[in-house]
């Protein structure tokens, strides 16, 4: 479904991506793994089409989405979910999630896709009319994450979920985004450490320093 | 009494005008950070477009004058944004380098007024005429029409920002760029859906204000400067605030101008404006905390 092909990428002068490479095949959850600042948001809004690309090729679905921008790449149904939120502090959440349904293909399936979310997270039901701003942080990823459902992803890239989060709260997090996948939606998951993720993902990528060191098919028992 | 209450009439309905302005002025800014310092010029070119209508030439009806302004402001401001400011936005200092280029846009409006229409000024023939008395209050009938036209065209705004998916867009890239880029917004169009719109509101109000104040090439700097003052006070990108702080400016002038005189009307705004700056940085509404 993606397949992300020697890429590099910069942050002003810094080079942050070295040829990276990546697949994420349909109905897959895929995870990165890697440490503060060893470019795995650089690879991520790279593959989102929200920091631009030097070289290398990105593959959606068959078609090369090189240099897209990422209003473009949410119309192809890849949908980044920001790991700092990126909510819009002063409208409801309700508004929050309409925006998410902001593409026209997406905008065919909001009402279906409002359901979803209010089941899936009955708190923002409740607080629908609330200025996100005034939101707790895990309120406020719950939102993050209904926006990108809006959306009407086909691959959603989640940014560390957990970041900011108490660890019960991250647990639930994850729990939903593997229910996501189970239910069918492919996922590329940024996090920072594996123990989290047990037994939820079917392949992992470690990266570091811009470079990925290892990518675990088969082996996953003995990864985990 | 009575008098107070005139001066007061006077400040509200010239605040609904300057509040036309101020608010095109903060929504281009509140979305995409520029400080449009052509906006005062795009004030007279409405009046001497207007005028050449209405007076100089084709003798319309004004309203259907206004017919044709509002899509031609529109395609004007559109034709900014992607003329000039677009290529300049990613680069370093774009904010410095876009005051600079619609600075230089000004005088180029200016000087082209000038040149077409001469140096004079124009006036539109008002709409209505007459007086409107009640209980010894007397207020022009062309005053209060302005005052509800204007209030339309406020309101019509804060509407489309409030319950249209083209201005929750608006809003959602004033507060946040990135998340509207996530969620599929392009934000080239938005920036110029507020620059077209900005350019008709600030368009029109030169318009409904050539009757009263004579348009002329280098007039549109008086408006531009309230406006600015206004938007500041109001706190830089909020059209809400800018909507408060019109009334406030323009009912604490029309009390200056009766008491102390008309030359001492800025003076009076400005030190309005430094008194609340001290007290609240980012002015009564200001969306930013920095």
């Amino acid at each position: 479904m993606l397949e992300v092909k020697d890429i590099n990428a910069f942050y002003g002068d810094f080079h942050v991506l070295h040829q990276t490479s990546l697949t994420v095949g349909k109905g897959e959850l895929v995870a990165v793994i890697g440490a503060n600042g060893h470019g795995k948001s650089t690879l991520l809004k790279a593959i989102c089409g929200l920091t631009p690309v030097k070289s290398g090729e990105i593959i959606l679905n068959g078609q090369n989405v090189t240099g897209k921008c990422a209003p473009d790449l949410v119309q192809e149904g890849l949908v980044y979910v920001a790991e700092d939120r990126r909510l819009f502090p002063d409208m409801t959440v309700l508004e929050n999630l309409q925006l998410g349904a902001y593409t026209p293909a997406a905008r065919q399936h909001e009402k279906r896709n409002l359901d979803r979310v209010f089941s899936l997270y009955p708190r923002l039901a409740e607080r629908r009319d609330q200025l996100c701003r005034s939101l707790s942080g895990g309120e406020a990823q719950m939102v993050a994450l209904g926006r990108g459902l809006m959306s009407n992803p086909s691959l959603l890239a989640i940014d560390e979920p957990s970041l900011g989060l108490a660890p019960n709260l991250t647990e639930t997090m994850l729990k939903t985004v593997s229910q996501l996948n189970q239910d069918g939606l492919t996922v590329l998951l940024v996090e920072q450490s594996l123990a989290l993720l047990k037994g939820m993902i079917d392949r992992v990528y470690s990266i570091e320093e811009g470079i990925v060191t290892s990518n675990h098919t088969d082996n996953m028992q003995e990864v985990l | 009494m009575t008098q107070t209450l005139e001066i007061l009439l006077s400040g509200i309905t010239q605040g609904a005008v300057y509040c036309v302005v101020a608010v095109g002025l903060s929504l281009v800014y509140g979305a995409s950070r520029i400080l449009n310092f052509a906006h005062g010029s795009l004030y007279s070119l409405g009046g001497f477009l207007a005028w050449w209508l209405v007076a100089g030439g084709l003798n319309l009806p004004l309203w259907m004058a206004i017919l044709i302004l509002i899509p031609t402001l529109a395609l004007t401001g559109v034709g900014i944004e992607r003329v000039i400011i677009r290529p300049l936005r990613g680069s370093d200092n774009w904010k410095i380098n876009t005051i600079m280029v619609t600075l230089g846009l000004a005088f180029i409006i200016e000087n082209g007024l000038q040149l077409v229409f001469g140096p004079g000024t124009r006036t539109i023939p008002p709409f209505v005429e007459g007086v409107f008395t009640f209980g010894g209050i007397s207020l022009s009938w062309y005053k209060i029409w302005i005052c509800v036209i204007s209030l339309s065209l406020v309101g019509g705004l804060e509407y489309f920002l409030s319950s249209t998916r083209y201005g929750q867009a608006i809003r959602a890239v004033s507060q946040d760029m990135q998340g509207a880029n996530q969620v599929g917004i392009n934000v080239n169009q938005v920036f110029a859906m507020t620059f077209a719109l900005s350019v008709v509101l600030t368009g029109i109000a030169g318009v409904l204000l050539a009757p009263v104040f004579l348009v002329s090439p280098l007039g549109g700097w008086a408006p531009f400067l309230k406006a600015f003052v206004i938007v500041v006070l109001g706190g830089l990108g909020s059209t809400k605030g800018a909507f408060i702080a019109a009334f406030i400016l323009a009912i604490l002038e029309s009390f200056v101008i009766f008491y102390i005189g008309p030359s001492w009307a800025m003076p009076a705004w400005l030190l309005m404006l430094i008194l609340v700056l001290m007290i609240r940085p980012k002015g009564l509404f200001g969306v930013w905390e920095n």
